[in-house]
């Protein structure tokens, strides 16, 4: 009787799930109720064989005759990602725990050996150019900060002339010629110069109308921090009505919100998708090259960022305050100020604070297409081979990227902790309290009317945009889709994934062991070992704090031009970005299961594999999900600098003034940034 | 017979954990260790595998001296020393038997145990630790999927796989509820009088100490102020250990 109560299909199911599954991958999965199994399965499929078949299609991949015919041998691994997918709905028939390793291998084979060919990896360039690398890395660290001048002769002293020339002097001897600090140190951070007199120095009586006068003319670095400051403090205005208008709890109240709400956003969206760099060259089609270019893309980015964010924050506060002073017969206006902004402001500043850091770091690099600041600086250096003046430049800017870092991360804290300042009966006198945020404000506005001037703001050029400016409108909205264009911006499109791909797997394999030499709680406290800890932080602060555009010039001297050097430079962001988030996370594992572990008498290296690795694996997978994100958005821009990929296409067709073609790309970038978000998003969601 | 002499703790931010213990436990006894938090219990039972360096004293075990073992000594000598944690101290994503057979890992070599690779005695040694504790049929969940008491009983079946001659038990049931500390410690009983295991268990409630345990000492800011079996704590010594204002409360 037991026997027959089973029904038949019970038996049937696995055969039924493994001939479906040979017929169509993940089929027979989705049958047994797996769908989500059977559709990434499927998924994947497709994806592969796609990319095998555009690999051998244009770029005559992994080629092999058989007989006649020729076939790539990506057919074989693909064979086998088939076949696992078989066994596995076999093995989930006969419910047995099913093995995905074998599949993952098989696909990583695929997609791995096709990234390698599109970034054109050569790694006997690395051996081969060794030499020239060699040389710049010696450069690099001989930063142009002093210049001898021996019989009139000037040269770059570097740290070996210094030397001498210190012991010299300390010794008494005649040192061989003068030293001085030259006048590329002047050029990045600025230098007294005679200059016209200023309008507001001549009405004040302090100049003669016409007359010169000694003044501070702001370095490329100065210039640098303006923009930076300028634009976060003029986004951060901009954003604030903008993210009313974003936020649903606010536009659901009003009539019509709904539509304005998803208008907004979808705006926000699409101008966050596209970089600050791609932004630098619309701009300049507007306004014409310059500090004012930069000002107003790092703006237009970080409004969209800051917008977003500011909305968020908006929907999540505390509905309770709002009903309360609802309740009290008070207007919309009126709850909005009284309850919505006081408890906004914090987490408003916070966000502000992070983006002054983002945008301080994309001052840095908008020089390259906006031609101000120290981008440019770098672009003209390193053109004209003046690789220590260069290397200057890196350090002065890693170390003012490392400062802001600090100070945003430490004032954030402090806000985030968000603790009364002063005890009850400790309260500050009423007319100090006042100057004290006069004297804050009168600070505020100087520096603001100050970088207004360092960075040429002039709302004029605005109102009077160069002449292609309404061309370009027009033909981003009339965007060129021939087949020819289509071709080309896919096939970029497809580098630039590539190269984000590799440049995480690269960068996280070197960060994984180097992660663990930066986390306290591993190299332990003891005298020595805790300066392994501060040593690899450093070299971690010290990387993150360049752009990956800035490292680019130096791997195209070493490897060309091409999607190669721009994938080493993004593997060396990556590197130091992962090494941070690894380092972190180990940081913050429970240490119950290591005491544990240790308990049962367990060698050191068995104590990481059971209480460390299971603690780390998933978040450091979603890391990488998260750096491959990030990747995809830098790699749209690595072409600009030499990088290859998508943003040398982009520079190309702006170069030759052929808009139409560009719109294309832009578009593409869109589709394809805001297609990796959503992924990533979601497959982080899946891990934690 | 574990002898302990002694012993001292002094923290590098100078809390002394510790003050001069001085204590025997004799094979096959269930000592319970008392105390208000933050009174050293903690910090004396991992002393005893030294999973904190003593500062000075003397713990030896059976003529062996567990303060002077060299680090590859005391790996040996914590195979023997099963442990048992207030928070479980269980690797949360990993499965239950994989947490079990880690109890395991002072005996196996390091490369094979690496790669996850355990013997077939190892597995059916895991499913019977599990047996004992009750529950075989979780052995392929995620640790962190099972309640509070099952957790602690994973801890236990992991801490019979090292075949303990002793087993430390650091407030074994202050994070479950009081229905479930009977079962916890009910399990650790049936070891010390089953297998003749000697069980260190430090325990917040005086009636769980009167249940349970065999003999006692009390802890008061790192000193030792009470020594004898657990009936001898009556209502002045009550006082004495956890203070004046203390109240007797029971357990169910």
């Amino acid at each position: 009787m037991a026997n027959s109560l089973i029904p038949p299909q019970n038996l049937e199911s696995p055969i039924l799930a493994t001939v479906s599954s040979l017929i169509i991958p993940g089929l027979g999965q989705a049958l047994q109720k797996k769908y989500q199994r059977g559709i990434f399965i499927l998924t994947f499929g497709i994806i592969l064989a796609s990319l095998i078949y555009w690999s051998t299609a244009t770029l005559k991949l992994g080629l092999i005759s058989l007989g006649t015919i020729q076939v790539s041998w990506l057919w074989i691994p693909f064979g086998l990602y088939w076949l696992w997918n078989v066994l596995d709905a076999n093995a989930i028939g006969m419910k047995k725990t099913p093995g995905i390793l074998a599949g993952i291998i098989f696909a990583f084979i695929i997609i791995y050996v096709i990234a390698w060919n599109v970034t054109e990896v050569k790694l006997y360039r690395l051996v081969e150019r060794f030499n020239d690398a060699r040389m710049v890395s010696v450069k690099l660290l001989n930063p142009d900060i002093f210049t001898i001048s021996i019989n009139g002769e000037d040269s770059i002293c570097d740290w070996g002339c210094l030397y001498t020339y210190l012991e010299d002097k300390i010794s008494g001897h005649q040192p061989a010629g003068v030293v001085r600090i030259s006048d590329n140190v002047f050029d990045i951070f600025g230098r007294i110069k005679p200059q016209p007199a200023p309008g507001w120095r001549v009405s004040l009586g302090l100049a003669a109308e016409g007359s010169r006068v000694d003044t501070f003319v702001a370095g490329t670095l100065v210039e640098t921090i303006a923009m930076g400051l300028m634009a976060t403090l003029l986004s951060t205005l901009f954003a604030i009505p903008i993210s009313f208008l974003a936020a649903q709890n606010i536009m659901s109240r009003v009539p019509g919100g709904a539509i304005v709400y998803y208008i907004v956003r979808t705006l926000l969206n699409i101008v966050r998708a596209i970089d600050t760099i791609v932004w630098g060259l619309i701009v300049i089609v507007w306004v014409g090259l310059g500090n004012f270019a930069g000002v107003i893309a790092l703006t237009i980015h970080s409004i969209a960022a800051l917008a977003k964010l500011f909305s968020e924050e908006i929907e999540h506060i505390d509905n309770g305050p709002v009903e309360a002073i609802s309740a009290t017969g008070a207007n919309q206006i009126q709850t909005i100020s009284h309850a919505v902004i006081p408890q906004i402001i914090p987490a408003f500043l916070s966000y502000s604070l992070l983006r002054w850091d983002i945008n301080m770091r994309s001052a840095t690099v908008i020089g390259f297409v906006a031609g101000g600041g120290i981008g440019f600086f770098v672009v003209e250096t390193t053109r004209q081979g003046a690789y220590e003046q260069y290397a200057t430049a890196l350090w002065a800017i890693a170390i003012v990227i490392i400062l802001v870092d600090y100070i945003s991360a430490r004032w954030r804290e402090n806000i985030v902790a968000d603790q009364p300042k002063e005890s009850v009966d400790k309260v500050q006198k009423p007319i100090i309290r006042t100057l004290k945020v006069a004297f804050y404000v009168l600070l505020g506005l100087i520096i603001a009317v100050y970088c207004w001037n360092v960075t040429e703001i002039s709302i004029r050029s605005m109102l009077s945009p160069g002449k292609n400016f309404s061309r370009l409108l027009m033909d981003f909205i009339h965007i060129d889709l021939t087949a020819n264009v289509r071709m080309v911006v896919l096939q970029q499109m497809i580098v630039t994934v590539f190269q984000a791909m590799l440049a995480t797997t690269i960068g996280a394999i070197i960060a994984l062991p180097f992660s663990f030499l930066a986390a306290k709680n591993l190299t332990g406290t003891r005298k020595y070992s805790i300066w392994i800890y501060y040593a690899a932080r450093a070299i971690l602060n010290i990387l993150r704090s360049i752009e990956a555009l800035l490292y680019v010039v130096i791997f195209i001297f070493w490897v060309g031009i091409g999607p190669f050097a721009g994938m080493l430079a993004l593997a060396v962001t990556s590197f130091a970005l992962i090494g941070k988030l690894f380092s972190e996370s180990i940081e913050n594992i429970d240490p119950g299961p290591i005491e544990a572990i240790n308990a049962t008498g367990a060698s050191r290296v068995q104590m990481i594999v059971f209480a460390i690795l299971p603690q780390i694996t998933p978040p450091f997978i979603s890391y990488l999900i998260y750096q491959w994100d990030i990747n995809v958005r830098m790699a749209t821009i690595i072409g600009f600098a030499g990088g290859g990929g998508i943003g040398l296409t982009l520079t190309t067709y702006f170069g030759m003034l052929q808009y139409h073609k560009a719109g294309t790309v832009v578009a593409v970038i869109v589709v394809v940034v805001a297609i990796m978000d959503f992924a990533s998003a979601k497959l982080r969601h899946m891990l934690i | 017979m574990l002898k302990v002499e002694n012993l001292s703790k002094t923290y590098p931010n100078g809390t002394q954990a510790l003050k001069n213990v001085s204590f025997e436990v004799k094979e096959g006894e269930f000592l319970a260790v008392i105390g208000l938090s933050g009174s050293g219990k903690s910090t004396l039972l991992r002393c005893i595998n030294r999973l904190i360096e003593p500062t000075s004293g003397k713990i030896t075990w059976d003529d062996e001296d567990i303060t002077a073992a060299s680090s590859s000594e005391i790996r040996k000598i914590r195979r023997k020393i099963g442990m048992v944690f207030q928070q479980f101290n269980l690797v949360k994503r990993s499965s239950v038997l994989t947490n079990v057979l880690s109890g395991r890992l002072g005996y196996v070599d390091t490369l094979t145990s690496s790669l996850h690779l355990f013997s077939a005695a190892d597995h059916q040694r895991a499913m019977d630790s599990l047996d004992q504790v009750g529950l075989t049929d979780k052995a392929h969940v995620r640790a962190d999927s099972l309640s509070g008491g099952q957790q602690q009983r994973v801890g236990i079946a992991r801490a019979l796989m090292q075949e303990p001659r002793l087993i430390l038990a650091d407030e074994p049931v202050a994070s479950l509820d009081p229905v479930l500390a009977h079962s916890i410690l009910k399990y650790l009983e049936q070891l010390n009088k089953e297998r003749g295991i000697t069980v260190l268990c430090s325990l917040h409630f005086l009636d769980l100490v009167h249940r349970y345990a065999t003999s006692a000492i009390a802890l008061k800011d790192g000193e030792m102020v009470f020594q004898g079996l657990p009936k001898q704590i009556d209502d002045a010594q009550f006082k004495a250990i956890y203070g004046q204002e203390a109240e007797r409360v029971s357990v169910i």
